[in-house]
């Protein structure tokens, strides 16, 4: 899997915290339910997650799951990747390489 | 098979970590727009290294919006007390007007069976038990912001009796020299 196989793409922007996740948990919900199975998470441009965020990216995994899907991750780096680390939920992310 | 170490939420009324001698203090609103604010103002003056590219202002965002959110339920009228002191480390007692987490030894449990899925590999299980839902969780909820605050806090996170205050404490490399 590349990133450049998935056309259903989430970019995530900036920050993505306790003010701003559940607009990211809102648009990947909306490609869930229109039938999208195979997505990708690019988290490129971000610059700060937090636990609202860390949780939004957990029940898009569930979620997907329980659809039969897949999500990937691209670009994690930097404190948003430390902030996975710290609660072990970067073990449940498949990431994919930049193009 | 390796043996787990799996560390917990602890309870000490009496710790040295709730010792507030000679530490600086601030009180805020229980303002839930302005956490993060809370968190850049008690760092104006944190030396860089201690900042780790802002993940020290992420985990005691962390702290304070606990506090504001499930501590005082966004009561204006109820206010969030923090000592804090950023000399050779950054330690910080922050102080709400609740109930408490009256749930610790349930979170202990399950963080337990959580952290024990992850040692044996069993991913779904591990991703049912990613994120913590208690009694008072709303669907906003992250869900994991203790699971990360026990690894960040390295040299502690302890709960008063009330379980309504906590204090911690992060440790750096060559800190004493920020004396």
């Amino acid at each position: 899997m590349r990133a450049s196989d998935c056309k259903d793409i989430v970019r995530l922007h900036g920050e993505c915290d306790l003010y701003s996740a559940a607009g990211f948990l809102s648009e990947a919900r909306v490609l869930m339910d229109k039938g999208v199975r195979t997505m990708l998470v690019d988290c490129s441009d971000l610059i700060y997650l937090d636990s609202t965020g860390v949780g939004a990216i957990v029940r898009i995994l569930q979620q997907m799951k329980s659809l039969g899907g897949s999500v990937f991750f691209r670009s994690i780096k930097g404190p948003p990747r430390k902030v996975l680390e710290l609660c072990n939920v970067i073990m449940l992310l498949r990431e994919v390489p930049e193009d | 098979m390796r043996a787990a170490i799996i560390r917990k939420l602890i309870v000490d009324e009496h710790n040295e970590l709730f010792d507030a001698q000679g530490m600086r203090y601030a009180e805020f609103p229980s303002d839930y727009s302005r956490v993060r604010d809370y968190a850049r103002l008690l760092l104006v003056e944190c030396p860089h290294a201690f900042r780790e590219d802002g993940l020290l202002g992420q985990q005691l965002s962390e702290i304070i919006k606990n506090g504001i959110k499930h501590g005082n339920r966004k009561d204006p009228k109820k206010r969030l007390k923090i000592w804090y002191d950023l000399r050779k480390r950054a330690r910080f007692i922050v102080g709400d007007e609740g109930d408490g987490f009256q749930e610790l030894e349930k979170w202990n449990e399950f963080f337990m069976h959580r952290q024990l899925a992850l040692q044996r590999e069993d991913f779904d299980t591990f991703l049912g038990m990613a994120s913590w839902r208690g009694t008072n969780s709303d669907a906003a909820d992250g869900g994991n912001s203790l699971f990360a605050a026990l690894e960040y806090w390295n040299g502690g996170m302890i709960y008063n009796e009330r379980k309504n205050k906590a204090g911690v404490v992060r440790w750096f490399s060559r800190g004493s020299q920020y004396a």
